[in-house]
């Protein structure tokens, strides 16, 4: 996997940062801190940092945004082609480094996909034949000239991710930053453009500097691997077998995320296997595990069985394989769902959709974009107009319910929390949902402190709520979802375009609403969320349900997944089917075999924030009675 | 946003039909003469002869497509039907010539003269409207754009921004539509009336300007590291020519209007 570097890598190289300081204009730290790499011509960079450490800072910083169009200070030393990047105009960068952002849809400029790639070459006042040259080379390099006359809306996520890649391959710059490139896309649109990168990486012609938390495929194309640390400095540089197979352990302690591949091999290292080298991919993993021989069983189990904060469920492996359904006498009906149908215009998005929802479970409902999914959750939650008759939720139907009572049963959490916030302050954001339900003033004072002290928000009371951080905002939209004391929780794409530590830090708290007893349901294109915590997974397919069981079971029928546009999580695209029937069936990390006791000084202090089962804080449900 | 029912950036090139291969100021200029002195006449007949002159050429030069015709042959004409209904209503009766009898309903009487003077301002207008929809029916957002940085020489930067605004629109509805939904469901200003309705309205302002703000700003960082704005000019792959023709258009048009006033002098009454 290295060696194209070691052939291509001649030369002076392209990119080289040193010791790069940065600070924004407003802040007094500096992140990065004091981060350092070059890179050549014809090498795919993969930089990996805990999150904060300044990535996407130090990604901007490479092209000049930051510190010409973002103001921050900057020491140490960016060159670009030789080039000093805190001098020299993003115009005259653009042609060195290209950039591909988060975000497609802000990434648009003109109306036809032509246009689009030859906007660039157009600034750069270059002739028209050269201009029209360039774009029919990028296009037809990520499989878009067929379409180039259309209008980019017309393509998928992934599709429109491709053409920002054109666009930035057509300013023929020797270098690509990709900045997260994936985070807003569906599995299929994942695909579509790690399968264009593989193409880019193959040909060779450029140097490809990626940021990405979804490591599994990113790794596969990677050549080197530069890991920051929590404040952003340099701690390790290197080829991918030296970075991440040598010094996974010190990396994972630094709260620098690995392949879930990687994750699970260390796992399975410290139960006794024999894993060496240490897998990156789930390619990798599989034929690892399946050379190699299941360690004595010794059924020691240990009280770390999580790896990292993908293993926030704790030890739980043993539980894992049956969906903890039965939650003891009031384990009744919470959702019930009775042929329901939904249209908007002339279309029809749901046909016919029977469900039932059980007190407790944690209901996951995925499916391919346009599927329908988000409809049917919004049609439960009584978001949306719907047919008298059809829903009914902790037993009110919710197209009869005035807003007052259904907020006592459900709570809606939206994709974007700033959408929901209506009110000045966070105490107000709260006490409105209490003053909907006419409770007395005392009362409401009373329950919504106990809510912003549940959600970590008590000193941020008298804060405008979209002056909170991101997570802030993130649990403050589900406490006002739940403020009102509904025992159910709806959400719609909770993770969607965030960075896996945050996404992780909110379905820790949708983990301990569930074991307190809240009947969670979301929405998501997440697969690894769907695998880590659903106890039931919900396949919707052209507006009809195409699978309803356990979350294992749905992932167990690869046809299945195709046909409805989802893909494997890594985990278990590598165990499944394997030899080892303690291994065949595991779908989380948290599944895997327990780490023996015997090595109870653990090798890696797990820095992991990750509160195991027992140590979570006192009863969530104050704001759930 | 995928289901787009017309694409307004989709090229409109079709051989034959003259108009659309204009240049769009020379369609904006031509009628304004004409849209001037409709602002200050008072009869029918002019309206009416710049109504036809209208038609003419968009019948002739637009592409013919069933949308078109039944603006010009059914919803123009029903609205001048309606409107002047609407204002010979309206009419001051006093004021209007009382020699012929319309119609009578117990003690309103509708009069010939109120009929004139509703008909001729309905006329008015919509002659205006005629005349804007030769240049509004056979341009594209994109092409105004660049004549105007072409011909006029705004500055590019103001042009194309623009331009890369018109893409917002689409996105910024979508997102009001949620936030308007998220509002109900937290049961946000209830009530009815019109300061219950100001009241929701203003809620919904912070949160779209929050999310309008964070996605020009990311546009804007797209597009500056596309090299936007690193030269004085830019390649133009799409000229939009000032052409003999636009000249030739434009001066038979303001001399055709000029002769329907000339001939009909609607002030010599």
């Amino acid at each position: 996997m290295g060696n194209r570097a070691d052939d291509t890598a001649t030369g002076a190289p392209v990119v080289q940062v040193e010791d790069v300081a940065i600070t924004h204009d407003g802040e007094t730290v500096a992140a990065p801190a004091g981060a350092s790499f070059t890179v050549h011509r014809g090498e795919v960079v993969l930089l990996l940092g805990p999150s904060g450490s300044g990535k996407s800072t130090l990604a901007l910083s490479l092209n000049g945004l930051i510190p010409h169009a973002i103001p921050a200070r900057i020491t140490g030393d960016v060159r670009i082609g030789g080039m000093d990047a805190t001098t020299t105009p993003v115009s005259t960068l653009s042609t060195t480094v290209g950039m591909v952002f988060q975000d497609p849809d802000a990434q648009l400029v003109t109306g036809t996909l032509i246009d689009e790639v030859a906007f660039g070459p157009e600034n750069l006042r270059l002739p028209v034949d050269v201009v029209l040259a360039r774009a029919e080379d990028a296009l037809r390099r990520v499989g878009l000239w067929e379409r180039r006359t259309e209008n980019p809306d017309r393509l998928s996520g992934g599709g429109r991710q491709r053409l920002a890649i054109a666009c930035a391959l057509a300013m023929g710059s020797p270098v690509l930053v990709l900045d997260e490139p994936t985070a807003n896309l569906d599995p299929a649109g994942i695909e579509e453009v790690y399968a264009t990168l593989a193409e880019l990486a193959a040909a060779g012609d450029r140097a490809i500097v990626l940021i990405e938390h979804n490591l599994d495929q990113a790794v596969a194309l990677t050549d080197r691997v530069v890991a920051l640390d929590a404040r952003g400095r340099t701690v390790a540089d290197g080829t991918t077998d030296e970075v991440l197979r040598g010094r996974a352990d010190e990396l994972h302690a630094l709260g620098v995320w690995l392949p879930v591949s990687s994750l699970a091999a260390l796992a399975l290292r410290d139960a006794g296997w024999r894993i060496d080298p240490l897998p990156l991919t789930p390619a990798e993993l599989r034929a690892a595990v399946e050379a190699g021989d299941a360690p004595a069983p010794r059924q020691a189990r240990g009280p770390e069985a999580a790896r990292g904060p993908e293993g926030a469920r704790g030890p739980e492996g043993a539980e894992g394989a049956t969906p903890r359904q039965a939650r003891g006498p009031e384990a009744e009906g919470a959702i019930s769902v009775r042929g329901l149908s939904v249209s908007r215009g002339r279309n029809r998005i749901l046909h016919d959709i029977d469900l039932e929802v059980r007190a407790g479970e944690f209901v996951a409902i995925v499916g391919a974009n346009g599927a329908g999914k988000t409809t049917l959750l919004q049609a439960i939650a009584g978001v949306i107009p719907l047919p008298r008759g059809h829903v009914s939720v902790a037993g009110v139907d919710p197209a009869r319910t005035d807003l007052r009572t259904l907020s006592r049963r459900i709570g809606f959490v939206f994709q974007n929390p700033e959408h929901q916030f209506i009110a000045h302050t966070v105490f107000d954001e709260l006490a409105h949902g209490l003053r909907l339900q006419r409770l007395p003033e005392e009362q409401v004072r009373e329950r919504a402190v106990e809510v912003l002290t549940r959600f970590g928000l008590e000193d941020r009371a008298d804060v405008h709520p979209f002056l909170l951080s991101g997570g802030q905002k993130r649990r403050l939209s589900v406490g006002t979802a739940l403020v009102a004391g509904a025992p159910i929780l709806a959400l719609d794409e909770p993770t969607f375009g965030q960075d896996r530590a945050r996404a992780d830090e909110l379905l820790r708290l949708l983990q301990e609403l569930n074991d307190a007893g809240t009947t969670i349901i979301v929405v998501t294109h997440d697969m690894q969320l769907v695998t880590d915590y659903a106890d039931r997974t919900i396949v919707i397919d052209g507006g009809r349900i195409a699978a309803d069981t356990a979350t294992g079971d749905v992932f167990a029928d690869a046809a299945l997944l195709q046909r409805a546009g989802l893909r494997l999580p890594p985990l278990r695209q590598a165990l499944q089917g394997s030899r080892h029937p303690e291994l065949a069936h595991v779908t989380r990390l948290a599944d895997l075999p327990a780490p023996v006791i015997a090595q109870a000084p653990a090798p890696s202090p797990a820095p992991s924030p990750a509160p195991s089962r027992d140590a979570r804080p006192a009863r969530p449900a104050e704001a759930t009675p | 946003m995928t289901a787009l029912t017309a694409d307004p950036y989709a090229d409109v090139a079709v051989r034959g039909r003259f108009l659309l291969g204009l240049n769009p100021l020379a369609k904006l200029a031509a009628p304004v003469p004409a849209m001037i002195v409709l602002i200050f006449v008072r009869d029918l007949a002019t309206p009416l002869a710049l109504i036809a002159l209208a038609y003419v050429v968009l019948l002739a030069g637009a592409r013919l497509t069933p949308r078109l015709l039944l603006l010009l042959l059914v919803a123009l004409p029903a609205a001048v039907a309606v409107l002047g209904f609407g204002m010979a209503v309206w009419t001051d009766a006093s004021r209007v010539d009382q020699s012929v009898t319309v119609l009578t309903l117990g003690p309103w009487t509708l009069y010939g003269g109120a009929v004139v003077v509703g008909l001729a301002t309905a006329l008015r207008l919509a002659a205006i409207i005629a005349l804007a929809l030769i240049a509004g029916l056979t341009t594209t957002g994109p092409d105004l754009v660049r004549a105007t940085v072409q011909q006029l020489r705004v500055p590019y930067r103001v042009g194309y921004t623009a331009l890369a605004a018109f893409r917002f629109v689409p996105r910024f509805g979508h997102e009001l539509d949620v936030i308007r939904q998220a509002h109900r469901v937290r049961g946000a200003h209830g009530g009815r009336g019109p300061f219950a309705a100001a009241a929701r309205w203003w809620g919904y302002i912070v949160p779209l300007l929050a999310g309008a703000i964070r996605h020009a700003e990311r546009v804007a960082l797209a597009m500056d590291a596309r090299a936007f704005g690193a030269h004085p000019d830019r390649t133009e792959r799409h000229l939009v020519p000032w052409r003999t023709r636009d000249t030739v258009f434009t001066a038979l048009f303001a001399a055709t209007s000029l002769g329907i006033l000339w001939l009909l002098f609607p002030w010599s009454v």
